[in-house]
């Protein structure tokens, strides 16, 4: 009895251990070397440092987190659009498909600067360059989910005279919808980094331009502490995105896989 | 019928080919006719210009984040297969550590190359490492899923045709996991030259991200687009070499 209960938790308790372990020996270690403050602070400093400075914190990580909501959310709507819109035709798919592709492959990352000549020092910018990073992740994996309906199906739907619009929704939208939501899952991450590395490359507001900030004042601690604050927003809105998956998921009734009903 | 098959090969090239030409001409067109400034907007032909003009420049600068960002191609590829091996090779291991690793994806990892330079100092050493570490996570899941999902029925016929595990290792676990390991290579070329951008941003004096953003700060909006061209190339060559060697690696391993 204790044997099976030990296994059922083994999964959830051994990565909390180690964890554990890791953070101790993190504190230990720095005190017991004496690492200089300057390269590693240990955890209890990253922690009073939280506490300390948690009210500029938390008014920071605000624009940051509006950013990265809206951002994601904007390039969720464009990038589900433009799935969908791929898939209409075979035609259209050709003619855009390879070039989303291609998106995909290039470093994004580095058109940073041209989103502040455009739009501005302001939020506007780092708004415009995270919808602009989560969209192709999202475009992409809602593409191949559109794609993934079971060809049985859709030729069923046919013979049975329904709509393109009726097929679509019935058929197309289910099987894409595992896909869609590990668009979405990567979506929001990249969102969040497009936001960060716009603030630190306009550095006016926002926990990037806290690190960036910090950073350059050598205060280890401030960047540990603001760094371990966005993982929390990064974990809370990854959490948002898997409970809307659950509720969709329920909603739709059928427990769908990637591979279609089972 | 060989005509209809022919005519979807033609319009597999043709249609893509046919949106890039057009929306390049559109860009040219709008640019030019509404007189858009430079600073906003350079036309394809300025973009080329530069390109041309300030080709010596910019080849020097991509030497730089080219080789940074193969070393960190590399060694992202390194890393990923020993913590893949390390995580296959124990259970207990791999439970206290897998859900660790897939946590620390969801977090942004951009927001820690400030402490890459704060620890290693703005050369090279601390883009490498940056790179590395935000790059290698894809190569390990993929190479783990890959020697995980090894059909069981394959390695116990091998056992009982007494092969050795190393035999198995090589003959049937690493063909499984080839495929696995090069879609996860393929993440990681495009994020090591994303890794090496960033770092650039954030501290060096030369290589492309840095000239970008030089360039960005003075306004010369033809000069971004031209590097950005080139970054494009390097981004693109790394997963075509990738992509190469899939080829020659899944061929020999047949073979």
């Amino acid at each position: 009895m204790a044997a099976i209960r030990w296994r059922a938790w083994r999964p959830i308790v051994l990565p909390l251990l180690f964890a554990g372990a890791l953070l101790l020996a993190w504190q230990e270690l720095t005190g017991w070397l004496a690492v200089s403050p300057m390269l590693l602070v240990p955890p209890s400093a990253i922690w009073s440092v939280l506490v300390q400075a948690w009210p500029v914190l938390l008014a920071q990580s605000w624009p940051t987190l509006v950013n990265s909501v809206v951002g994601f959310l904007l390039a969720s709507g464009l990038g589900i659009a433009l799935g969908g819109a791929l898939v209409v035709s075979r035609r259209v798919e050709q003619a855009f498909w390879p070039h989303v592709l291609i998106f995909q492959l290039i470093p994004k990352v580095a058109v940073a600067p041209l989103f502040i000549i455009w739009l501005g020092m302001g939020p506007t910018s780092r708004l415009a360059f995270a919808v602009f990073l989560s969209f192709f992740p999202i475009a992409v994996s809602a593409a191949t989910g559109f794609r993934a309906a079971d060809p049985t199906a859709l030729r069923l739907c046919r013979s049975l005279t329904a709509t393109t619009w009726q097929t679509f929704l019935r058929v197309r939208v289910p099987y894409a919808i595992p896909h869609i939501f590990a668009g979405l899952k990567v979506g929001v991450t990249v969102a969040i980094i497009g936001v960060v590395i716009g603030e630190f490359v306009t550095a006016q507001e926002g926990l990037g331009y806290i690190i960036m900030f910090a950073s350059s004042a050598a205060q280890t601690a401030l960047v540990f502490a603001t760094i371990a604050l966005l993982c929390g927003i990064g974990l809370l809105l990854y959490g948002a995105v898997a409970l809307g998956e659950w509720f969709v998921r329920r909603w739709y009734g059928a427990p769908i896989s990637a591979g279609g009903f089972e | 019928m060989p005509d209809a098959t022919g005519r979807e090969r033609l319009l597999t090239v043709a249609l893509p080919t046919g949106t890039a030409v057009a929306f390049l001409a559109v860009w040219q067109a709008v640019a030019t006719l509404w007189a858009i400034p430079a600073v906003i907007l350079p036309a394809p032909s300025d973009i080329v210009r530069q390109l041309v003009g300030s080709w010596g420049e910019l080849l020097y600068q991509a030497s730089f984040t080219g080789a940074e960002a193969l070393a960190a191609c590399v060694l992202s590829g390194i890393v990923g297969i020993l913590v893949a091996a390390m995580l296959a090779s124990s259970t207990p291991l791999r439970e206290m550590l897998y859900p660790n690793l897939v946590a620390f994806q969801l977090i942004p990892k951009i927001a820690l190359a400030p402490l890459f330079v704060i620890w290693l100092g703005i050369d090279a050493p601390s883009r490498l490492a940056f790179s590395t570490f935000i790059s290698f996570f894809p190569v390990a899941i993929g190479t783990l899923t890959g020697l995980q999902s090894t059909n069981p029925n394959a390695i116990r016929l091998c056992q009982s045709l007494t092969a050795s595990p190393s035999q198995i290792f090589r003959h049937v676990q690493v063909p499984y996991a080839l495929p696995f390991f090069f879609s996860g290579m393929k993440v990681a070329a495009t994020l090591s030259v994303i890794g090496i951008v960033v770092g650039e941003f954030i501290s060096s004096k030369h290589g492309l991200g840095s000239y970008i953003l030089l360039a960005g700060s003075r306004a010369e909006t033809a000069r971004i687009f031209a590097a950005l061209v080139v970054l494009c190339v390097i981004g693109l060559a790394l997963y075509g070499a990738i992509a190469w060697l899939e080829l020659r690696v899944r061929r020999a391993w047949r073979g």
